[in-house]
């Protein structure tokens, strides 16, 4: 399901960062990486994170303008990386290829042209996240006493089994298939100005009388990242589909629809491959003067591009854990 | 075996110190008396609790453990009056706590200790400073920090004699100081640490207002809270760790 399709069925609620203060939060980390990358490079000239040799580090950037959110608010974000891509998302990552291509090409005209407001915008959705950007974004949360568990497949769907084993207390991802993936409570838009958006699972349900599993069959009928939707089948039909048959299998014999491998996709969101027991530590004790070393020389990121975040970081109190005066 | 009767008064005291903290914990059945320590999930705030054989009115156990859902067993003690006497008494067969108030029976299912978090190791820490404080004062400063902030630090001066208490909001601020006519007593050390009200506030409300509270403050360091409950047959002390800034 299409997020807009998915995000008509939400329960959102904008909350204050002063209600969820003190929580821990498992951070899809490819989806909160690639907003900051995307508005680094659509804002910043990319001499700033290029290093002489031509390496391009605006992760670096985008990770010191990103963590002072969370440290400001009191949360501790635990992030959570991707592992292996998911067989059947074979089709998506396909698309998105294609799709990046076709924006490379119009991004090489715009060049030509130089129509600078375009190449900013096309720059920034060309941004992939090369083996150098997980890896430096690693190092530098390691540096400041950053949280990380590696997901066996998707990092979304392991950041939100630990919300519903209630090992953290939210997900946090922009995108709403936290929801198909059974998170009780996310987060969004952590990465923008502003308050977040609580997303709830329960309310979600209550509100259109689905039990999670119906609600990933109604998914599954408009189409999720692994699988294309039935043709003329919107979120609200899809909804009453469900409700009138029971499940995904009763709606396919009653209307003559199907969907190849509908019993895999839905044991892709229902019981995701994960670590059962993620371990983590959530008390930080972050050494910044190592992470600017870090950023400024070894990466060679301009000092004042990331002098501000820096501070804030510095300036931020982070909660010690008892453990820590043992 | 555990076969005991206390009042009500003591029961709930008891349950309110450890309850503001964890939702579930471990009652050791001691010969001598009742004990439990506990830690919030977060590891931040620690709470250790004992309550004498004398503060029941009658007392007998043998050294058993047992977890127990909190949270049920406050509702549980919540339906006594204060006065009234709570009959407990340890089921081994069924693993299950009998509890009568009278005339009310509940049978209390027991949770598997060794599903409950692992109890804390007190950490050793020798603090500078001493301040003797009465209960409600901390009720004051507490309540008066709330307003306008999130965390409160407390400290004390050791030039001026007084144990502080300073809270800085966004617009507002508020600070409190107390010297040695106003405490009970003070041994002054160098200590200023800042604190997370969350949990201050959980703990306050464990403090009775008449309680003598034995802080003990450093520099960035936990605080401990001793006070007494059960007319000075149980002790209770918090523990809290500091926010720090990071770098």
């Amino acid at each position: 399901m299409g997020n807009a399709d998915l995000r008509q069925l939400a329960a959102l609620e904008e909350v204050s960062f002063d209600d969820v203060a003190g929580s821990v939060v498992a951070v899809d980390a490819h989806n909160w990486l690639y907003r900051y990358l995307t508005t680094t490079v659509k804002w910043t000239s990319d001499e700033v994170y290029t290093t002489a040799d031509g390496t391009e580090v605006a992760n670096l950037v985008g990770v010191v303008q990103g963590l002072p959110k969370f440290f400001e608010n009191d949360l501790t974000p635990v992030f959570v990386f991707d592992g292996a891509v998911t067989e059947l998302k074979d089709d998506e990552v396909q698309s998105r290829r294609e799709q990046r291509e076709k924006y490379e090409a119009q991004l090489e005209e715009a060049r030509e042209e130089g129509d600078s407001v375009a190449v900013a915008r096309l720059d920034s959705r060309t941004q992939r996240l090369t083996d150098t950007i997980v890896e430096t974004t690693r190092e530098l949360l390691g540096l400041l006493d950053v949280p990380v568990v590696d997901a066996p497949a998707e990092g979304e769907a392991q950041a939100a089994v630990m919300a519903r084993r209630g090992q953290v207390d939210y997900a946090g991802t922009e995108d709403y298939d936290a929801l198909l993936f059974g998170a009780p409570l996310t987060l969004r838009q952590l990465t923008s100005k502003g308050d977040p958006e609580l997303m709830d699972l329960d309310a979600t349900l209550d509100d259109h009388g689905l039990t999670w599993e119906q609600f990933v069959d109604v998914a599954i009928l408009c189409g999720t990242d692994f699988n294309e939707g039935i043709s003329g089948v919107g979120p609200k039909t899809a909804v009453s589909l469900v409700s009138e048959h029971g499940d995904l299998w009763s709606v396919f014999e009653a209307e003559g629809y199907t969907v190849e491998n509908a019993d895999r996709i839905r044991q892709l969101f229902l019981d995701p491959a994960v670590v059962d027991e993620p371990e983590f530590d959530t008390s930080l004790t972050p050494d910044v003067d190592a992470a600017r070393e870090y950023v400024t020389e070894q990466w060679e990121v301009d000092e004042s591009e990331v002098a501000r975040g820096f501070e804030r970081i510095e300036d931020s109190l982070v909660q010690t854990g008892l453990d820590d005066w043992a | 075996m555990f076969n005991a009767i206390v009042s009500a008064n003591t029961l709930q005291a008891t349950l309110d110190s450890v309850g503001v903290l964890v939702d579930e914990c471990k009652i050791h059945m001691e010969e001598d008396g009742l004990e439990i320590r506990a830690v919030d999930p977060a590891n931040v705030g620690m709470v250790d609790l004992s309550l004498s054989a004398e503060a029941f009115e009658s007392y007998e156990a043998d050294g058993g453990l047992i977890g127990v859902n909190l949270v049920r067993l406050q509702d549980i003690a919540g339906m006594a009056d204060s006065d009234q006497l709570v009959h407990l008494e340890l089921d081994e067969e069924t693993r299950k706590l009998h509890i009568s108030i009278d005339g009310l029976e509940y049978t209390l299912a027991l949770i598997d200790p060794e599903s409950i978090r692992e109890e804390p190791d007190l950490p050793d820490l020798d603090l500078p400073a001493n301040i003797v404080i009465e209960g409600r004062d901390i009720d004051r400063a507490v309540t008066a920090a709330d307003m306008v902030s999130d965390h409160i630090e407390l400290g004390v001066d050791d030039a001026e004699e007084v144990f502080y208490v300073k809270a800085e909001g966004d617009t507002d601020d508020v600070h409190l100081e107390l010297d040695t006519d106003d405490l009970i007593d003070l041994v002054v050390g160098a200590a200023s640490s800042l604190f997370s009200l969350d949990y201050l506030k959980d703990m306050n409300k464990a403090i009775p207002a008449d309680a003598e509270v034995r802080m003990e403050l450093g520099e960035e360091f936990p605080v401990k809270m001793h006070f007494d409950i059960a007319d000075g047959e149980g002790a209770v002390t918090f523990m809290l760790a500091p926010r720090i800034q990071s770098n």
